[in-house]
């Protein structure tokens, strides 16, 4: 997918991935595939990205100890690395929920008028 | 390491583990295996992108990516030695030449003063200019003016240099020291506090003659008192009067002057009692002005703010003291602008010679890139393949710099080698002086530093174009075939215009060579102007052992008459100045009836005190007129010789015997000229004609004066004869600068200017060797380019000499356009050059030497690889890829 393609899909921001992933691991440990899975599903496809690039937001968040993450077995056997929130990242996903909602809020008042004239 | 490859394989397991998933999920939803894997990997993105942004969250990674591009680089200079060994030598040309540049312009401009935050330090004064050569200078009583008037100086201090005789004790024979004469917040306001002991106290700058103290300069307290710390309380002689040591300077600091050590610092206010001049008091009179002073500028305060509150204090000093200050105003330098003016000669060496540095690091800067470039064909396979696997662009020029780096840093090394050789060389330059001099070439910390940053300079300047060149590939030509694109014409065209360039800049430097060479041996062969050989030269300071004035003039009377009886002297004489030499006098003149430019009212020029015997023993001979004779007394009418110049000047067409000239200013005395002297060289082998004024010692009493003493024999065999003579006067009298003229001759005369050629000259050759390895890479890779085309002539039917002369045609264009632009710059470096050398004309001998030269050796390196081409197997040429 070239960066072109990118444009016309929405452009995650950098912060928005990472909540975006800690929303996730909300539910539960998982690992990298099924995070990416989880994203794009929860968001039904309009949220779409080159799963690869989880993969530095991932280790980022694990850097800023919001996340952790352990070697286990998945259910078919197989060795995988598995991402857990951390107390740390609990406090600050419920942070930046409430942010969220404020600043969604906001750009709603400012959207709304706009409508109203539109429509007469 | 361990952690980092773990770290690394864990990664690889991720991605991996993250595809073979999403494969499954693809196989699941019923994709054939070979397509679920691609789906998978599209999905992924690409994956050396995901794991560069995944170790540049880990950090330091632009620290491994350096030491990865570092290894790298390694490895491919390793699998070129031909290129890296071609490329490091240009470069060590190149670096070597501007390491060993700026240690000779740091020991004879750049070097700073040793004092606290030398920036801030400027120097005031009133001009004074000779011919040139202008200084900034003040007399005590306007510098304390100065001083308490204005407000931009953190502190103006003013000293004076000067040599005296110094005894370590009471009854020891004095030696001649360098030492200054300071205000009293020298060391304060200079920020240099003493290793031992104090500095001066306010009141020591207070009362004449009162505080016979003195600060010890390191060297000195080295030197003559083994570092010994119990030195301070000591009593020491200067000029036959006590002091008392109360400190000494720490180490770093080693005076105020650019190129003697200052032995030792005396309060200013003992200045009347070491001037021995019964006629005026040095701290009363506003015209003595033989003061230096530098100011600290305040925080903030500008060169010009400071200059215009001086300027004002200037003007109503005028106005106060018309006789003294009139016209008289006031400048503010930088250290750097006070030390171009002070000697612009030397300052215009320095920039000669560093520019031709420049131009030779131009020069093989343009060979690596040269280099470089033509490799980058070569290179577009690997790069491309890089490229097509997700390498940044950007990535890819860091890592070519990365190369470039590498190249300019062994570059750098070998650099240094070269530039101590040409330390070395300069080494050789002798200043005739028997005082200890700090000018010295050194390799040091700053000449370290400065060639480091010139090696980085030209990895950026040849590195950075080939390195965005290269990377500039057309993916799938490239990974099609690496060599078999025709040659851009584009490409070609900067490589050309740099060989071209650098043909251009070394006929340029071998004609600069040539000329100066060339002028040098012109002005040689027309000899001196005055004798060299049979002379030996020795210099007196009677008040370094505190004679009184008569007694001074008493003793040169006697010496010149014992020295005259002495077996194996012809004639001997008495000089202030010798020719060549580095201490020379000036006059200011007002020569009657000239009408001088408005706002100037007088001229300085070069003067001599000398006695009645100089001219004949000199052997300059007098072209009208009369010499001084032994009836020119002190109350006889003054008179003077002047030299042809003068009289050409104040009175063309004229017979200036007989005329008068006033001399100081519009109250000084009338002096009239009873002799016209032949113009010589007076201080470098190729000045321009110079005005010179001659006055008897008789009229003009001097403090030191050098002895001429002509020998029958060996110059050098009256050396103990002499001495003894002088021994017989006086034992405790101090003897300097005992040698032949001969010798001083040529160390003043010959070697420097030689040595000048020498360097350009080495210039030159390095340029022509880097244009040579040019000129020869460009051709062999221009015809190895078209190795299959050459093939494909011979086969049908292209003889040998048709292909040679192809080949060679493409280099002696090259050649010939580089020599066509090489002239025209060198007819204007010829110009500038005629300030350094003068009466030299536009010398075409030097272009029917130098330009067949450069010829012949480009179309040589032109013909070998043109040679190669045509001795191409057609077959093997056609085969080939």
């Amino acid at each position: 997918m070239s960066t072109e393609d990118l444009k016309t899909k929405i452009d995650l921001l950098q912060g928005t991935l990472d909540m975006l992933i800690l929303r996730t691991l909300l539910f539960g440990p998982a690992h990298g595939h099924a995070i990416a899975h989880a994203i794009e599903h929860g968001s039904e496809d309009v949220l779409q990205v080159e799963h690869g690039s989880l993969y530095p937001a991932l280790h980022r968040l694990v850097k800023q100890g919001l996340i952790s993450a352990k070697e286990g077995t998945s259910e078919n056997n197989r060795r995988a690395k598995f991402y857990s929130l951390t107390v740390k990242g609990r406090k600050k996903l419920t942070a930046e929920n409430s942010k969220w909602e404020r600043l969604t809020q906001a750009i709603a008042r400012i959207m709304r008028p706009v409508e109203e004239e539109g429509q007469p | 390491m361990k952690f980092r490859q773990r770290r690394e394989e864990s990664l690889d397991n991720e991605v991996r583990d993250y595809i073979d998933r999403e494969t499954q999920d693809n196989i699941a939803a019923g994709m054939p295996p070979e397509e679920a894997r691609h789906a998978a990997m599209r999905k992924f993105g690409p994956v050396q992108n995901v794991k560069e942004e995944t170790r540049a969250v880990w950090g330091w990674v632009w620290f491994e990516r350096l030491a990865q591009d570092f290894r790298h680089g390694r490895r491919m200079l390793a699998k070129n030695p031909g290129f890296t060994v071609v490329a490091v030598v240009s470069l060590a040309i190149g670096i070597g030449a501007n390491c060993a540049t700026f240690s000779f312009a740091d020991a004879m401009l750049l070097r700073p003063l040793t004092v606290l935050r030398p920036s801030e330090v400027v120097t005031v004064g009133t001009v004074v200019s000779l011919e040139g050569f202008s200084s900034l200078v003040a007399s005590y009583r306007d510098y304390i003016d100065f001083r308490d008037q204005s407000k931009s100086f953190d502190g103006l201090v003013a000293f004076t240099d000067s040599t005296y005789g110094f005894a370590t004790e009471r009854d020891a024979p004095p030696q001649i020291r360098f030492a200054s004469l300071v205000t009293g917040n020298f060391f304060r306001v200079m920020g240099v506090q003493p290793e031992l002991g104090r500095g001066f106290r306010p009141e020591e700058d207070l009362v004449p003659g009162r505080d016979a103290v003195l600060v010890l300069g390191h060297d000195l307290w080295t030197q003559d008192f083994a570092a010994d710390r119990s030195v301070l309380g000591r009593k020491v002689r200067v000029n036959g009067i006590e002091f008392t040591i109360i400190g000494v300077a720490p180490e770093r600091f080693s005076g105020m002057n650019r190129f003697l050590q200052t032995g030792f610092y005396m309060p200013i206010m003992m200045w009347p009692r070491l001037s021995h001049d019964p006629k005026s008091n040095p701290l009363e009179a506003r015209d003595r002005r033989g003061l230096a002073i530098k100011g600290r500028l305040k925080p903030g305060v500008t060169i010009s703010q400071a200059q215009a509150e001086l300027a004002s204090i200037a003007k109503n000093l005028e106005r106060a003291y018309p006789d003294t200050n009139r016209n008289r105003g006031v400048a503010v330098r930088t250290e750097m602008e006070a030390r171009v003016q002070q000697s612009p000669p030397d300052a215009q060496l320095v920039a000669m010679i560093s520019a031709l540095s420049l131009a030779v690091l131009l020069v093989a800067c343009a060979n690596v890139a040269g280099l470089l470039t033509s490799r980058a064909p070569v290179r577009a396979r690997e790069i491309a393949l890089r490229l097509a696997i997700g390498a940044g662009r950007y990535r890819l020029i860091r890592q070519l710099l990365t190369e470039s780096l590498l190249l300019a840093v062994a570059g750098g090394f070998a650099g240094l080698g070269f530039g101590y050789l040409g330390i070395l060389f300069f080494r050789r330059l002798q200043v005739p002086t028997d005082l200890p001099l700090k000018f010295s070439f050194e390799l040091d910390q700053r000449a370290l530093l400065y060639s480091l940053a010139v090696a980085l300079t030209s990895a950026v300047l040849f590195g950075l174009a080939p390195a965005i060149q290269t990377t500039r590939t057309d993916l799938v030509k490239a990974l099609r075939s690496a060599t078999s694109d025709a040659p851009g014409r584009r490409r070609l065209w900067g490589r050309n215009l740099l060989v071209a360039g650098q043909v251009a800049l070394s006929l340029v430097l071998l004609a600069v060579a040539t000329f100066i060479y060339r002028g040098v041996s012109h002005e040689l062969s027309q000899g001196a102007g005055f004798r060299t050989d049979h002379l030996l030269t020795m210099s007196f300071n009677p008040a370094l052992v505190n004679y009184s004035e008569s007694q001074t003039q008493q003793f040169f009377r006697q010496v010149t008459e014992r020295a005259r009886s002495t077996p194996g002297v012809k004639s001997a004489a008495l000089t202030f100045s010798v020719p060549y030499g580095n201490q020379q006098d000036g006059a200011t003149i007002l020569p009657e009836g000239y009408q001088f430019p408005a706002g100037k009212e007088n001229v300085n020029i070069f003067a001599n005190t000398v006695d009645e015997n100089y001219f004949a023993t000199i052997g300059i001979s007098i072209a009208r007129g009369r010499s001084f004779l032994a009836t020119d007394t002190a109350t006889s009418p003054r008179v003077a010789v002047v030299n042809e110049e003068v009289a050409k000047h104040y009175w063309p067409g004229q017979n200036p015997i007989g005329r008068r000239f006033r001399l100081d200013d519009r109250n000084g005395p009338w002096v009239q000229i009873v002799g016209v002297a032949k113009t010589i060289k007076y201080l470098w082998i190729a000045e321009a004609p110079t005005e010179f004024l001659y006055l008897p010692l008789s009229q003009h009493p001097q403090q030191q004066m050098t002895l001429l003493a002509e020998s029958f024999g060996e110059a050098s065999a009256l050396t103990a004869p002499l001495r003894e003579v002088i021994h017989g006067l006086d034992a405790s009298q101090p003897i300097s600068n005992i040698r032949t003229m001969e010798e001083f001759y040529r160390m003043r005369a010959v070697n420097t200017p030689n040595m000048i050629v020498q360097t350009v000259a080495a210039m030159g050759v390095m340029g022509l060797v880097l244009a040579i390895v040019g000129l020869y890479g460009l051709v062999a890779y221009a015809a190895g380019r078209r190795t299959r085309e050459i093939g494909i002539r011979m086969a049908i039917g292209a003889q040998q000499n048709m292909v040679l002369r192809m080949v060679m045609r493409q280099g002696l264009i090259l050649a010939l356009s580089g020599i066509g632009v090489g002239l025209i710059a060198s007819f204007g470096a010829e110009k500038v050059l005629h300030s350094l050398f003068h009466g030299s004309q536009t010398d075409f001998v030097t272009y029917l030497l130098v330009v067949p030269a450069l010829l012949l050796v480009t179309m040589l390196a032109a013909y070998i690889p043109a040679r190669r081409a045509s001795r191409v197997d057609p077959m093997i040429a056609l085969r080939y890829e």
